[in-house]
């Protein structure tokens, strides 16, 4: 039902804003899709994606553009180069603990757009780049909506089988406790490394897609606060689940542009929302529904009963008295 | 190259003060706050608003910057810490603070507006002195007597004696009767309020500035990660060598890679010693 109007929305969504908001949603999906992984899954707490997805962007906008790469390899090349940066800033900064990693990745997206601006002659500095569009036959609204749509089903089925499969157990333990998961035999820092650098390749990806709808970028498309933006995406729409940070996403992409007063509040509203949900509900908004769903239902209590072979057991215990 | 040395020890005394306020909340919850440096970005911010605006004098706009720093320390206890750490011990507080810090920066940023704005001088005092000028000094002083002051505090008075003993295990000094949750909050007022002093001292080097708070919370945490976790000579030492580190750098090879540089050395020192040069070892837990 919702995958037919995912694929009929260039037909009913009327006018091009509303196909270009999905569009974009679906851009920050692809990135989002691989952040869960680290984020809702590993649990390490990455505010630095921005920093990746601002290098697929102009990867993609100095090849494509500059170079007159075919769109298609540079878009492959941009996440190459975001599963590249992934692996350099992962190496280090994946050992350390919890907030030092946050640290660290804030500080990694503060750098990238440093190196932006200082690197005038490849990136324009603070002027931008202008970024081409996709040729034949996604140069159409609806064609790059097609194209970011099968990317972005690409993405969501890639995790989900890197989710439910023994890996995703394995990095749900390494998110509960390092210890345990070590103790059981999970190779916890090949494990971390891994899924950053699929996050990494993820997010080189979605640059490419977010370049190329924004058509110029500039260091100040890619500020903190949107590294904040995907993970409160996350957070609201609760770890550890794909559907959750999938609707957070569409939600809070699509709840500014539609009510105006929030767009004003902007960021303050992702920190307040933020802030609401880690106190109330930490599991994410996932899980308010799935009390509702208790309560209106009842709940469904597994019952394992045992019955013992009455019959077998005093044959048993006869047969070991009589020897 | 004199006046790069003395700016940079200046901007490094604001990043003491920054790891001497992580400090000050990581002994009594073992928390590291996003909003530490916004904190001192109020205490700047309302500085500037009491002296300019509203046309207090400097004692009373002084006593108002270490208030709002206290009341919004406090807030962040009540907020964002009290009914985490109640919860679980998961590292939920990172993402509570760093909610509470997005917030403050943007409410700021509505009310205040996006640009610096000049912060007013303190004391009179000639433009012409060069390097003698109070936006130097200041900072290195405040720093340097705050450190002191928190010596004092743990060493002589009986509720810096609680900070130590919560520090060491909060657990077994609720079980000695000391009262963790109100001590708690008293260490975040106190850091809230040093918060305050030290944007309002450093007003005139920062301006008045509403994305001070984020770059304060990364540079003071880098240079407490370089001294080490929970010293305070290591704080002062760490912010020290991050600013004159930093400001050399800006010198010799340009003023875009400021935040790479910082970011460098808090590797180095992460690889070569993890503990930082005046941190304590400390064991995994299991």
């Amino acid at each position: 039902m919702v995958l037919l109007a995912l694929v009929t929305l260039p037909f009913w969504a009327g006018d091009e804003y509303k196909l270009h908001l999905a569009a974009l949603i679906g851009a920050y999906w692809v990135l989002i899709g691989g952040l869960n992984l680290v984020i809702g899954y590993t649990g390490q707490l990455s505010v630095g994606h921005v920093g990746l997805l601002a290098i697929g962007a102009y990867a993609f906008a100095i090849l494509a553009g500059t170079h007159g790469v075919h769109p298609a390899v540079a878009i492959a090349i941009s996440g190459g180069i975001g599963g590249l940066c992934g692996l350099l800033l992962g190496l280090p900064s994946l050992r350390l603990p919890g907030f030092y990693f946050a640290m660290a990745t804030l500080a990694f997206a503060l750098i990238v757009s440093e190196l932006i601006l200082a690197q005038t002659a490849l990136t324009g500095g603070g002027v931008g780049l202008s970024v081409p569009g996709f040729p034949e036959p996604f140069d159409s609204p609806a064609g790059t909506y097609y194209l970011i749509l099968a990317l972005g089903a690409l993405v969501t089925w890639l995790t989900w089988n890197v989710a439910r499969r023994m890996w995703g157990r394995g990095l749900i333990a390494v998110r509960d406790s390092v210890v345990t998961a070590q103790a059981v035999g999970v190779p916890v820092f090949r494990a971390k490394l891994t899924v950053f650098v699929f996050s990494g390749i993820t997010a080189g990806v979605a640059g490419a897609l977010f370049g190329s709808l924004q058509s110029y970028i500039t260091p100040d498309t890619f500020i903190f606060e949107l590294g904040l933006f995907f993970f409160v995406c996350i957070i609201i729409g609760g770890r550890g689940g794909i559907i959750g940070p999938l609707l957070g996403t569409a939600v809070l992409t699509a709840l500014p542009e539609l009510a105006a007063p929030l767009a004003k509040l902007g960021t303050f509203f992702y920190g307040l929302l933020l802030l609401i949900v880690v106190l109330l509900v930490p599991e994410g908004i996932g899980r308010l529904f799935e009390i509702v769903l208790e309560r209106v239902r009842g709940r469904k209590v597994d019952s394992m009963p045992v019955s013992p072979d009455l019959a077998r057991l005093s044959a048993a215990v006869r047969a070991d008295r009589a020897t | 190259m004199l006046t790069i040395l003395v700016s940079g020890l200046a901007s490094g005394a604001l990043y003491a003060a920054a790891a001497l306020i992580y400090n000050v909340m990581f002994s009594t919850s073992k928390v590291l706050s996003v909003a530490t440096g916004h904190t001192a970005m109020l205490g700047g911010v309302f500085g500037a608003w009491f002296i300019s605006t509203l046309g207090w004098p400097i004692p009373i706009a002084l006593l108002g910057s270490v208030v709002i720093g206290g009341v919004f320390g406090f807030l962040t206890d009540l907020i964002a810490i009290r009914r985490v750490l109640a919860r679980s011990d998961e590292h939920l507080w990172l993402l509570s603070t760093l909610a509470l810090a997005t917030m403050t920066q943007q409410a700021v940023a509505l009310w205040w507006g996006t640009e610096p704005r000049p912060f007013p001088r303190l004391i009179p005092q000639d433009f012409t002195v060069g390097l003698a000028d109070q936006k130097y000094w200041l900072p290195v002083a405040i720093a340097i007597l705050m450190a002191l002051g928190l010596e004092l505090f743990y060493r002589r008075t009986l509720y810096g004696k609680l900070f130590v003993a919560m520090s060491e295990d909060a657990f077994a000094a609720r079980a000695r009767g000391i009262p963790t949750d109100r001590i708690r909050a008293l260490s975040y007022v106190i850091a809230g309020a040093m918060g305050g002093l030290a944007g309002f001292a450093a007003g005139q080097l920062t301006f008045a500035y509403f994305a001070l708070g984020l770059t304060l919370s990364l540079n003071g945490f880098i240079a407490l990660a370089v001294g080490g976790l929970g010293s305070n000579t290591g704080a002062l030492v760490g912010g020290a060598a991050l600013g004159l580190l930093s400001a050399v750098a800006t010198y010799f090879i340009g003023g875009e890679y400021q935040n790479t540089v910082a970011v460098g050395l808090l590797m180095v020192v992460l690889l070569l010693k993890p503990e930082g040069l005046f941190g304590a070892r400390n064991v995994r837990p299991v």
